[in-house]
């Protein structure tokens, strides 16, 4: 079959030269590494520095000499240490929170300075702050959390959704599991405004990018992943930080030799979750009653002899044929149960004095669930091929400069099926519950009678009673007919400077980076017109058939393939960032620090469209740019009292220049209490730890409209309204249209915070973060509504009269230990709640109160308030009218009976209320488990989200409605006139929209409880015994199997109920993975 | 000290960086486009003048009309498996007759823009805009300036009509509020009819002298406003306001708004219909000055020779459908050309059948609106002694002498027999011929096969279906082809032609004078066109009641059957239905349709209801949405809303 189009899909390295640079590049800082020889001697004397992987020196790390127990020696504040050793003795450097570690002494190596990498058991100690600065979670004043990068190892090639519920303060949830589109939603605090832009500043080593951008970053190459929560964290990013902001900085080469990692994981994929679909003789016998129970006369759509032959196709009966009496499971004929996804990645590093090196690679292969059909020669089943490299090569120029180079490149590759709506997401899923079961099948074999065998004979029905009309789409062939693409790809280049200026004055340096880099994107279709048949005839006797062929017009149906080129979109990024810092201690408990940082940055658009038109725009091709300077300055007390100043002074361009720069000013300070001489060895024993802090002060943003410039008009003088004149309207001109007015009164947006924080330790092995904080957002930006229509305008007017206000408290707790013989556990948990609600709104003066949004939560919903039922015709007609559209019906006995709240006898959207909780989840909450003995490690972690509402979109679920499907839960449950449930899931059954219109508005009927908890991962691993990884010359080699989402829990039960309204989307996946990784 | 030196420096980079940050987010260039750049030139501002039309050009009578949809010419079910004008939403006009008609969110919403409505506030101001700017052009000349101004100040007094004829009293935009004007400012109030009428006819005054009394350069300039236009529509607004809707309604006499001001005049004022009079007259003879005339078919040489019942049939089809400028009746057309002749077509072959979607049909015309039609004795069937009007549901063959009519021999009732030329002009229905539809030799026409689901033009599925029986052919031109392949010879539907012109000045004459032989001279024109004798002849010879057309108010009662027989299905006769206020009664009768199931004709032609119309005094004027009364509080909702 298929000779005569036969193409070929055969995908190009995107980038081959890359690649080699990247190599060679590798090798060559591979050549720097100089590795210590270890010689023989007697006692003498080791220094040296113990510092942190974030190069903080460590204090009280305890170093001993093994077999000497008088040998031994303590860092000081510093890191520093001093130690007495013999020459070939082992030194065992240990301390709470770190991995131990060993070194040999030796003599010609007096100096020595180690690294100690954290625990991953433990919530680190450093924590990396704005603009990637280092701080001891001691010092620390803001609000930031910081997570272990390996917690969100999850088997996804998504990292956005390993975030929900690991993180305290951030609110996720995903809703489509589609490869590809499979980003959660995720926001600081909740949803904290309604204004345009609501999620976090994402900046992966200080480098502004996307949500996409985050969801591809390798777990593996990630060295800290930290989130800036409150005014005082984010203050320095100014107009920008309001949502918060997510801060990613990626792996460094530590000095030593070469250490490879490498990991591989294979995993199965399944959805979590299938709808349930009634089957064919349910649906048809449905679907007379939904015919006859609206109108007594009308005819039945089928017969009973269509039912029976429909029977006996099913039962698979003698003299059934499945072709002239189809009865089609569309979800069998589309979707397979699992399918395969493979990851690999690996890293170098290592380094020598001089230079270190960092290098990243990875291949991911995400592959949906659609069968793939032999007869095509095409792979049209989804597919996401993503490819990254990583190289960060520090160089140490002079002994007090510091060079970095980061280069990186993302790739993706995403191949998938047509879609209608013109998007990537897959909608086979609606597709195959939007058709006729039983009018066709998805194909009928090669036919001897056509002799046609070029072609792929799809069935579909005309229209009853014509010929040649396509009646019916076949998801069978909309999902073969061809396939969709997109290319996309960040190349990204960055040099930092860091030069100590020490010599100036002691503690003072600067670090100067600048980025570039350069997105492109583009996507395609390729794609034939399907042939359709339906059965002609059919002789019973012989069982034989014959077909015709329906769409037989000239250009309905094509064998060859047609190409469409898509969307292109090609943007460029540049940054620049200057850093001076001043740090000191002056006398000995007084210390200051000060930060000052100057960044510009710029943006610009190949494709500059307005987004109201989607015409090409000139104000969206000028470059968009932002400017800053902020600054800190600290101050702390013997470790005691800590007290912090921070600023931003931010400019963007869209504003007037009178608005164009704001100042964003905060505080803070902290009280550490158990550094307090009162605090002593009995209470530390207990409680070893206590802190309180807190902060207030205003963050900005200036992401507030899609409208490029506030202050100018947006006229499009070439188009928009146009008219025509002449014999053959062949004079014509495009009109002028205005998309914008001039306002330059537009301004930021701002927040207000407060923050108030706890930080405890029990036992030294219980830690507890408890926050909690308040946020008024003002300067929202939205369209007035007080403007009359009689003013004409030709675009809404907005001004800055929003506000929003938010509450809520992040916890989190973890707890670790160690018991005698090997076995440890750690536990953890965290749990954000977060209310948002809108403060000032304009709307129209309503005389009902239950309609004014001001009060209202964030993301709610509006609709009426289902009673119940109808009980019948005369109730219904008795009751106030519930007219819905122009050609609605006015309802029956078993449509569904709203609230008149306003007594007005009708039924008007002055009856709507806000419905339920937000769409946006208010609790997110997440707990683990972990625990070891010897080799074997076991962990599980489960997830929730708690006071969230959805609302089941009911054109959506509607029987028979474009030929919709029956659901098994509207099967089992519905009104009818023999069993007359008032309280039925779903109403009396209809075959049109007019006839159900009653029942398709929003209305707490169709509200659903969106809360759920899962068991979001469990993991096993085994790690191979020393020995034996030794023989195989690896240092470290460790196996495990993984499971994501297999177990869910909630009152919901038709569909996942993460995916919430979508559920008809791709559905989220369950994943079970088997993974090796091996360190040489 | 050293230290302190070098921190100055720092201070002043940094310093000297925040200054040029400032230069640095200046990143629009001077000639960004704004509302100035579009009157630099002439170019540009015909560029705005055109966008001044834009908004009137949407507005061909068609499924966003409300006389079009609510005026019981044509039925659209609501019980359609699916949506075939493109969705559910563009359907909601027709449906308004069910008494669907809301405040919330109304339906056909010409003050918001919404609902199928056009934004027509927007067009105002943009009109306003072109006004305040068009002394800008340099290289503008004048003749052509005060052209323009004249065009736009037309259109700016056409939309304000528009409203006016919907919503009654109207907050008139004489000029444009400033963008940020105050709270107060903005919420402009009604005002009354009459001041509305006052300034929407001074406006048009204010345009006629400058503009062209005939288009000289069709080629490029068909479509823009002439001075027959601008006076044909002065003579139509003018007779509105005279007409009993706007002229001492009492139930509107109540109608005030926040202030108290009555917004409709309480009392009849009898100079309204002499004004409308003198209007019309002046109307009538500017366009006969220019030569224009009804129409009559002109065979183009590659058509048969058509036999002279057929040229009757036709003189009337074409005169909708005929070009504009081979068309000496139209005064004014939209340049959109009517969009639903698809609706309109009955299916005639089986090409047809298998390209359902090409024509739905679905238009269907109650038959109580086939029963308006004359008889061919030019006078209404329940008048005529000699139509047998009690027994037209009976079962009658096709004689031969209706063979242009209905296909010879074809089995159907009485009432499609021995009816008037206009009757089988724009109705095509179960046994009549169509000629067209790439058929046109005469003596072979194509015919409608409309009986049972097994007929061509029968109901094979419920989306696909006309279910009265009825089509209104009227708006398909002859030369379309609907078949498995599709392809329409568009048509702009006038807005205005002479035929209604001649009626209405007709009917304003007999309302100043009563009738007069110059009343009755205009009406014969439009007759003698449709095949008939003059309404004298006509009523003295076959009517039962022979003296009507003797007395005022018979007359009248004939040039309101005449008009709307003429002007039906044009989009027309809704407006003049409310203006005459008697829309209530003509909607006080179950639509009804064939029974389109059977497939005999005795079965075929039985009654069936198909729907029951419901519109009250309030549907006279369109309501205001709910929200607009809340944004501007001064605003009052129109009676019994």
């Amino acid at each position: 079959m298929n000779q005569n189009f036969t193409i070929l899909v055969r995908r190009r390295p995107y980038s081959g030269n890359l690649w080699i640079l990247f190599a060679i590049l590798g090798i060559g800082i591979l050549q720097l590494i100089n590795p210590a020889m270890a010689q023989q001697g007697n006692t003498f004397k080791i220094t040296g520095t113990v510092k942190d992987s974030l190069g903080l020196g460590i204090p009280g790390v305890s170093l001993q000499v093994k077999g000497q127990s008088n040998m031994g020696s303590v860092t000081d504040g510093d890191g520093k240490f001093t130690l007495n050793a013999i020459a070939n003795a082992t030194v065992v450097v240990s301390s709470v929170g770190f991995k131990t570690k060993t070194f040999i002494a030796s003599l010609d190596k007096t100096r020595v300075d180690l690294i100690l990498s954290s625990d991953d058991n433990n919530l680190s100690d450093v924590v990396v702050t704005a603009f990637g600065k280092k701080e001891r979670r001691e010092a620390m004043v803001g609000s930031v959390t910081s997570i272990t990068p390996s917690k969100l190892k999850i088997p996804s090639s998504n990292l956005t959704n390993a975030m929900a519920g690991q993180i305290a303060g951030v609110v996720a949830y995903q809703r489509s599991g589609q490869p590809g589109l499979d980003n959660s939603s995720f926001f600081i605090r909740g949803v904290t405004t309604f204004g345009y832009k609501q999620d976090p500043l994402i900046l992966v080593d200080n480098v502004e990018l996307t949500a996409n951008d985050l969801a591809r970053l390798q777990v593996d190459d990630i060295a800290s992943f930290s989130i800036l929560k409150d005014a005082s964290a984010t203050a320095l990013y100014g107009a920008r930080g309001a949502n918060g902001v997510i801060l990613v900085t990626t792996k460094e080469g530590v000095e030593g030799n070469a250490k490879v990692n490498v990991r591989f994981e294979n995993s199965i994929s399944q959805s979590t979750q299938n709808l349930d679909i009634a089957d064919p003789i349910t649906f048809m016998k449905m679907y007379n009653e939904a015919i006859t129970t609206r109108n007594p006369l009308g005819v039945p759509r089928f017969t009973q002899n269509d039912i029976f032959n429909r029977e006996q196709t099913l039962n698979n009966a003698p003299g059934s044929n499945k072709y002239v009496y189809p009865a089609v499971n569309w979800i069998d004929e589309l979707f397979k149960e699992s399918t395969n996804n493979q990851r690999l990645n690996g890293s170098v590093s290592g380094g020598g004095k001089v230079a270190r090196y960092y290098i990243g690679t990875s291949y991911n292969r995400d592959n949906g669930i659609l069968k793939v059909s032999p007869v095509n020669n095409f792979n049209n089943n989804v597919k996401l091929e993503n490819y990254q490299l990583r190289s960060n090569v520090n160089i140490n120029v002079t002994k007090t400069t510091e060079i970095v180079l980061r280069l990186s490149g993302t790739f993706d590759e995403y191949n998938g099926p047509i879609t209608d709506d013109g998007s990537f997401s897959a909608d086979l899923y609606k597709k195959a519950l939007h058709t006729s079961p039983v009018l066709f099948p998805a194909f009928y074999p090669a036919d001897p009678s056509t002799g046609i065998d070029t072609h792929i004979l799809f069935g579909n029905s005309s229209t009853e009673g014509t010929g040649n009309t396509v009646g019916y789409s076949n998801p069978y062939a909309d999902m073969m007919k061809g396939y969709k693409s997109f290319s996309r790809s960040r190349m990204s280049a960055q040099l930092e400077l860091n030069q100590d200026l020490g010599f100036l004055t002691k503690g003072l340096s600067f670090k100067g980076m600048f980025n570039t880099n350069r997105y492109s994107y583009f996507d395609l279709t390729r794609q034939y017109s399907p042939f359709f048949y339906n059965v002609a005839s059919y002789d019973r006797i012989s069982n034989q058939y014959s077909l015709n062929w329906i769409n037989n017009q000239p250009g309905q149906a094509s064998e060859y393939l047609s190409f469409e080129p898509g969307f292109k979109d090609v943007n460029t990024f540049v940054y620049m960032q200057g850093v001076i810092d001043y740090s000191r201690q002056l006398g000995n408990k007084h210390n200051i620090s000060s930060t000052i940082i100057a960044t510009r940055q710029q943006r610009l658009y190949a494709n500059a469209t307005d987004p109201q038109t989607n015409l090409p725009s000139l104000q969206y091709s000028l470059p968009y740019r932002n400017v800053g300077l902020s600054g800190r300055l600290g101050y702390s007390y013997d470790s005691r009292y800590f007290a912090e100043f921070n600023f931003g002074y931010n400019g963007s361009e869209r504003f007037a220049e009178k608005n164009r720069f704001g100042f964003f000013p905060t505080i803070g300070g902290s009280w550490v209490v158990s550094n307090e001489a009162f605090w002593n060895a009995n209470v530390k024993k207990v409680m070893n730890k206590l802190k309180v802090r807190a902060s207030y002060g205003l963050v900005g943003n200036d992401a507030i409209g899609a409208q490029r410039f506030f202050y100018l008009s947006n006229v499009n003088l070439n188009g928009g309204n146009p008219a025509f004149f002449g014999q053959n309207n062949g004079v014509t001109r495009p009109g002028v249209s205005i998309t914008n007015y001039a306002n330059d009164a537009v301004t930021w947006e701002t927040s207000r915070q407060t923050n108030i924080g706890l930080e405890m330790s029990f036992f030294n092995s219980l830690n507890i973060i408890a926050e909690v904080y308040k946020q008024h957002r003002y300067n929202i930006l939205m369209e007035r509504a007080s403007i009359p229509t009689s003013m004409g305008l030709e675009s809404a007017v907005s001004a800055n009269l929003g506000t929003a206000d938010s509450r809520g408290i992040d916890f989190s707790a973890d707890y670790s230990k160690t018991f005698r013989g090997g076995f440890w556990m750690s536990g953890r948990m965290n749990f954000t709640f977060s209310q948002n609600k809108y403060g000032q709104y304009e709307q129209p003066a309503y005389r009902e109160p239950w309609r004014i949004l001001s009060g209202q939560k964030i993301g709610v919903r509006w609709g009426y308030i289902a009673e119940r039922l109808f009980v019948d015709d005369q109730e219904a007609a008795a009751s106030p009218a519930q007219l819905f559209g122009s050609g609605a019906s006015a309802p029956k006995g078993g449509d569904i009976k709203y609230t008149d709240l306003n007594n007005d006898g009708k039924i008007t959207e002055a009856d709507q209320v806000f419905l339920g909780l937000p769409s946006t989840p208010e609790i997110v909450y997440g707990a683990g488990l972990s625990m070891g003995f010897k080799k074997i490690d076991l962990s599980m972690f489960f997830q929730g989200v708690g006071r969230t509402s959805f609302f089941i979109n009911p054109s959506d679920v509607s029987p028979f409605l474009q030929n919709r499907q029956v659901l098994q839960v509207f099967a089992d449950s519905h009104w009818t006139e023999e069993n007359q449930d008032l309280y039925a899931k779903y109403p009396r059954l209809g075959t049109t929209a007019p006839e159900i219109s009653n029942n398709l508005q929003t209305s707490s009927w169709w509200m659903r409880d969106g809360a759920f908890i899962r068991l979001k991962s469990v993991e096993i691993g085994y790690t191979f015994p020393d020995k034996l990884a030794k023989k195989a010359f690896l240092s470290n080699c460790r196996i495990y199997f993984n499971a994501l989402n297999p177990f869910t829990w909630s009152r919901f039960k038709d569909w996942d109920p993460e995916l919430a309204s979508n559920g008809f989307s791709y559905p989220i996946q369950k994943v079970y993975n088997i993974g090796i990784n091996v360190n040489l | 000290m050293k230290l302190n030196y070098k921190i100055i420096i720092l201070i002043a980079i940094v310093a000297g960086m925040v200054q040029s940050c400032k230069k640095y987010l200046d990143v629009t260039p001077d000639n960004v486009a704004t509302i100035d750049y579009a009157f630099r030139n002439r170019n540009e501002a015909e560029n705005y003048l055109f966008t001044c039309y834009s908004t009137l050009q949407n507005m061909v009578p068609s499924n966003n009309d409300a006389a079009f949809t609510t005026s019981g010419e044509i039925y659209f079910p609501n019980t359609l498996t699916e949506a075939t004008l493109g969705n559910r939403e563009a359907e909601q006009g027709f449906h308004l007759i069910r008494g669907v008609q809301n405040t919330d969110n109304p339906s056909l919403n010409y003050w918001d823009g919404e609902q199928l409505g056009q934004p027509i506030f927007k067009a105002i101001r943009r009109c306003n805009i072109f006004l305040e700017n068009i002394s800008k052009p340099k290289d503008l000349p004048q003749f052509e300036r005060n052209r323009w101004i004249a065009e736009v100040k037309f259109l700016k007094a056409y939309y304000h009509f528009y409203l006016l004829r919907m919503y009654g009293p109207i907050a008139l935009i004489r000029d444009n509020l400033a963008i940020d004007a105050g709270t107060e400012e903005v919420r402009v109030k009604r005002e009354p009819v009459d001041a509305c009428f006052q300034y929407i006819t001074s406006l048009l005054d204010e345009a006629t002298p400058d503009l062209p009394r005939t288009i000289q350069d069709p080629a490029q300039s068909l479509g823009r406003i002439t001075q027959l236009i601008s006076l044909t529509l002065k003579a139509e607004i003018l007779t509105t306001q005279a007409s009993p809707l706007f002229n001492g309604n009492r139930d509107y006499a109540s109608f005030k708004d926040k202030d108290g001001v009555n917004l409709f005049p309480a009392a009849f004022q009898a100079e309204k219909w002499s004004k409308a009079m003198l209007a019309c007259q002046e109307a009538v003879k500017a366009c006969e000055q220019s030569n224009m005339s009804l129409y009559h078919f002109v065979s183009p040489g590659n058509l048969p020779t058509i036999p002279a019942p057929l040229k009757t049939v036709m003189d009337i089809r074409q005169s909708i459908t005929e070009n504009w400028e081979k068309n000496s009746e139209v005064i004014w057309a939209l340049n959109s050309s009517f969009n639903l002749q698809s609706m309109a077509m009955p299916r005639l072959t089986a090409a047809m059948v298998q390209n359902m979607g090409g024509a739905p049909g679905n238009f269907a015309v109650p038959i109580g609106m086939a029963e308006l039609f004359y008889s061919k004795n030019g006078v209404p069937i329940n008048e005529d002694p000699g139509y047998d009007y009690r027994g037209r549901y009976a079962v009658a063959t096709v004689a031969a002498d209706h063979k242009y009519y209905m296909k010879s021999g074809y089995q159907t009732i009485k009432m499609h027999v021995d009816r008037e030329p206009r009757f089988y002009a724009d109705l095509s229905f179960d046994g009549s011929c169509f000629f067209g539809n790439g058929q046109t030799d005469p003596e072979n026409m194509l015919f409608v096969q409309a009986r049972g689901a097994t007929s061509i033009a029968g109901p094979k599925d419920n989306i696909r279906v006309n279910v009265s029986g009825y089509w209104p052919s009227k708006l398909v031109n002859y030369q379309s082809v609907f078949g498995t392949e599709v392809t329409q010879a568009g048509f702009k539907l006038p807005l205005m032609r002479l035929a209604g012109l001649y009626l209405l000045y007709a009917e304003t004459l007999n309302e100043v004078n009563g009738p007069s032989a110059e009343a009755y001279s205009y009406i014969d024109k439009v007759r003698a066109r449709a095949g008939l004798k003059g309404v004298q002849e006509s009523w003295s010879l076959y009517s039962s009641n022979p003296g009507k057309a003797a007395s005022k108010d018979g007359l009248r009662a004939i040039i309101q059957q005449e008009r709307r027989i003429e002007l039906c299905f044009e989009g027309r006769i809704g407006w003049d239905l409310r203006r005459w206020k008697i829309i209530q009664d003509v909607l006080s009768k179950p639509l009804q349709g064939w029974n389109i199931q059977d497939a005999t004709p005795e079965g075929y032609y039985r009654q069936r209801n198909l729907v029951i119309p419901s519109f009250g005094l309030k549907d006279y004027l369109w309501p205001i949405k709910y929200n607009d009364l809340i944004v501007n509080p001064n605003l009052v909702q129109n009676p019994y809303w």
